[in-house]
């Protein structure tokens, strides 16, 4: 009953002290509620401008009068032909281009009459990423060309089309349009990770760190209060804070979704307060296992910026383990999910593909996270009295 | 009541490694780290109603003694009690009988003087409103009821030592135990703390034990009921300021002091030198 009581001061007085942090706070707030927002904004300008360029009809060609014929095709196509400009190598290297550049060669006409076969050069840049964009539609173009090319000529002499294309493929893309997005708002997952992190760090280490700094954590043990109590508390006021951080962070996606422009992601992009609760089951947990990580690993420094530099490693090692998932091309692995971080990535990248959870997959990363917090805030007791004197 | 007998506590201290590139020497086995003996023997009796005064130069142990007197560290040999009570044994029921002002008085920057004080209140098993009412009432005592609602962020020396003075207080324990209270503070403030310490030494103020850890001679003659002199970890001497001038046979304190604290020193120096 005591220690309830003793925790609960504690807390409040810790919660008290983080609210008033506010400069600190107010960055936090509003990096975390402009995030999702901004991110949307970001991709689905993105993705605006690749849907844009798909549906205009333009091909950029150097010599077109020496090809009438294709001209007459790339017309028929409705497709409208433009002049490159003269310096077009630079402007791709230097991405001011964003479309692949045709060049026909002077005797194109002649050579293609003769019954030879004329070659065109189609130019981009592969760092470049919009010219290789508009090259797969190009080439698309001058192969069909091609293809009518080929079966005129075959008609002439009375053989049929189909000769020339023994088979038929027929293409199925198997992912949801959630799925398909997915491919682009995976890197929304990882800046809420980040956002929990961050909003944990400063609470975590101005009650440790900057408690032995400040040289008020000696007169506070000499309270009769037991050493767990007084973690405890401090821990509940620090998962308290980044808990709020992860739900806003989570909140904010839902108005961010008005600001899309793009109606295939908006098309695709679901979210909803159902993803929001499932984010929030994998979240939570989450940021009480970093709040007594943090804790633990700032409990040994003397001061915060000492705690800062140790803490990095923390931060790195929960913020970059998802990009694990990211290099591993061979799917997803049982034991992701015993890694922290990456399974938190795991599991909210499966809200935004639209699929479910099992069971395991959500007792797994749970587990990971009550044992990591009890051992935290353990290990954070044991130490706290010989950190005070030190 | 504060007893302390034969108290006892030594430090293992990190090496300062001899080459900045250390990997000649490098060698799997672990030599033992050096040993500090901060307290060898400190024994001393702090009766209610009295002010005992615990002066020693620095270095001398005395805050390592206070630290242990708090149950922060736990000693290698000895006993203390307070109230009875074994330190060692109900470390979180003996702290309930004191109040300690210890060398680390650091405040919550973000609260104001009033809510540190209660904090501690509150954590020493208070109501809040008993906490808040025994807040004003020290303030007054201290002179700092403008201060109560200040935040602490840009309090003086003196102000942040009152605050953290009142803090202690806070439970009205009946053992007081300060180190070096008088740090930072001017003429006017260390009068007005004399006259409070005083005050509650008398069976009008609550007849409590009060132990003032001091390197400085003046405080100890002036407010001091017996002296407990602590030189290099061990308890060299103890007794009124009367009886310590006339055991030394000095009229002053200041070569008395001299005398008591640094003569073991001199005998050792001599011994090394013979």
């Amino acid at each position: 009953m005591k220690h309830w009581r003793n925790i609960w001061v504690v807390f409040t007085k810790e919660l008290v002290d983080a609210l008033r942090d506010r400069r600190t706070l107010l960055v936090l707030l509003a990096s975390s509620v402009l995030m999702g927002p901004l991110l949307l904004l970001a991709l689905s300008g993105l993705i605006a401008s690749l849907e844009a360029k798909a549906e205009l009809r333009e091909v950029l060609v150097v010599g077109m009068e020496q090809a009438p014929t294709l001209k007459n095709f790339f017309e028929r196509q409705t497709w409208v032909v433009k002049t490159a400009p003269a310096e077009y190598e630079r402007l791709l290297r230097d991405a001011k281009l964003g479309d692949p550049v045709l060049l026909v060669p002077k005797d194109f006409e002649a050579t293609l009459l003769r019954g030879d076969t004329p070659e065109l050069e189609l130019v981009s840049d592969s760092a470049n990423k919009k010219s290789e964009a508009g090259v797969r539609r190009v080439l698309e173009l001058l192969r069909a060309f091609g293809q009518e090319r080929a079966s005129l000529s075959l008609a002439m002499r009375g053989v049929s089309a189909e000769l020339l294309s023994p088979i038929k493929v027929q293409e199925r893309d198997l992912a949801s349009n959630q799925a398909r997005a997915a491919k682009f708002t995976s890197m929304l997952t990882f800046f809420v990770l980040l956002a929990v992190i961050s909003g944990a760090m400063n609470a975590a280490l101005d009650s440790t760190a900057g408690e032995r700094e400040r040289g008020s954590l000696e007169p506070l043990l000499m309270n009769p209060v037991a050493a767990l109590a007084l973690v405890l508390g401090k821990w509940c006021a620090v998962a308290a804070v980044a808990m709020l951080i992860a739900v806003l962070s989570c909140l904010s996606f839902l108005p961010g979704q008005w600001l899309l422009r793009s109606d295939t992601l908006q098309a695709m992009f679901q979210f909803g307060w159902h993803e929001v609760a499932l984010f929030l089951v994998v979240l939570l947990p989450f940021a009480a296992a970093v709040s007594a990580v943090l804790m633990a690993v700032a409990i040994g420094s003397k001061s915060v910026k000492e705690a800062q530099a140790n803490s990095t490693v923390v931060m790195l090692t929960f913020g970059l383990l998802p990009m694990v998932s990211l290099f591993n091309q061979s799917g997803d692995e049982p034991w992701h999910l015993w890694l922290p971080g990456l399974a938190q990535n795991i599991l909210m990248m499966r809200v935004l593909k639209g699929e479910s959870f099992t069971t395991l997959q959500i007792v797994v990363p749970l587990l990971v996270c009550v044992l990591l917090t009890v051992a935290g805030v353990m290990f954070v007791a044991s130490r706290v009295r010989s950190a005070a004197v030190k | 009541m504060i007893l302390v007998e034969h108290l006892a506590r030594s430090f293992t201290v990190a090496r300062v490694p001899r080459k900045v590139w250390p990997l000649k020497s490098f060698s799997f086995k672990r030599r033992p780290l050096p040993l500090v003996h901060a307290v060898r023997d400190v024994s001393f009796a702090a009766p209610d109603g009295h002010i005992t005064g615990l002066l020693g130069p620095n270095g001398a142990g005395k805050t390592t003694t206070l630290r242990m007197l708090a149950g922060l560290i736990t000693p290698d040999h000895g006993r203390m009690s307070v109230a009875g009570i074994d330190v060692v044994r109900q470390p979180q029921a003996a702290v309930a009988h004191m109040g300690v002002l210890s060398d680390a008085r650091g405040l919550y920057p973000r609260l104001s003087a009033r809510e540190n004080i209660v904090y501690f209140g509150r954590l020493q098993g208070m109501s809040l409103e008993a906490a808040q009412a025994r807040a004003e009432t020290l303030a007054r005592m201290l002179d700092m009821l403008p201060l109560l609602e200040r935040r602490t962020d840009g309090f003086s020396q003196g102000e942040r030592m009152k605050t953290a003075l009142a803090r202690a207080l806070v439970h009205d324990p009946a053992h007081i135990v300060l180190d070096e209270p008088t740090n930072g503070l001017d003429v006017l403030a260390t009068r007005a703390l004399r006259e409070s310490l005083r005050f509650l030494s008398t069976p009008a103020g609550g007849n409590k034990c009060i132990i003032f850890s001091t390197h400085i001679m003046q405080e100890v003659q002036r407010l001091c009921d017996s002296v407990v002199v602590v030189a290099q970890g061990c308890t060299v001497a103890s007794g009124t300021v009367q009886e310590l001038l006339q055991r030394t046979g000095e009229i002053d304190f200041e070569e008395a002091f001299v005398k008591l604290a640094f003569a073991p020193l001199a005998d050792s120096a001599r011994g090394v030198a013979s």
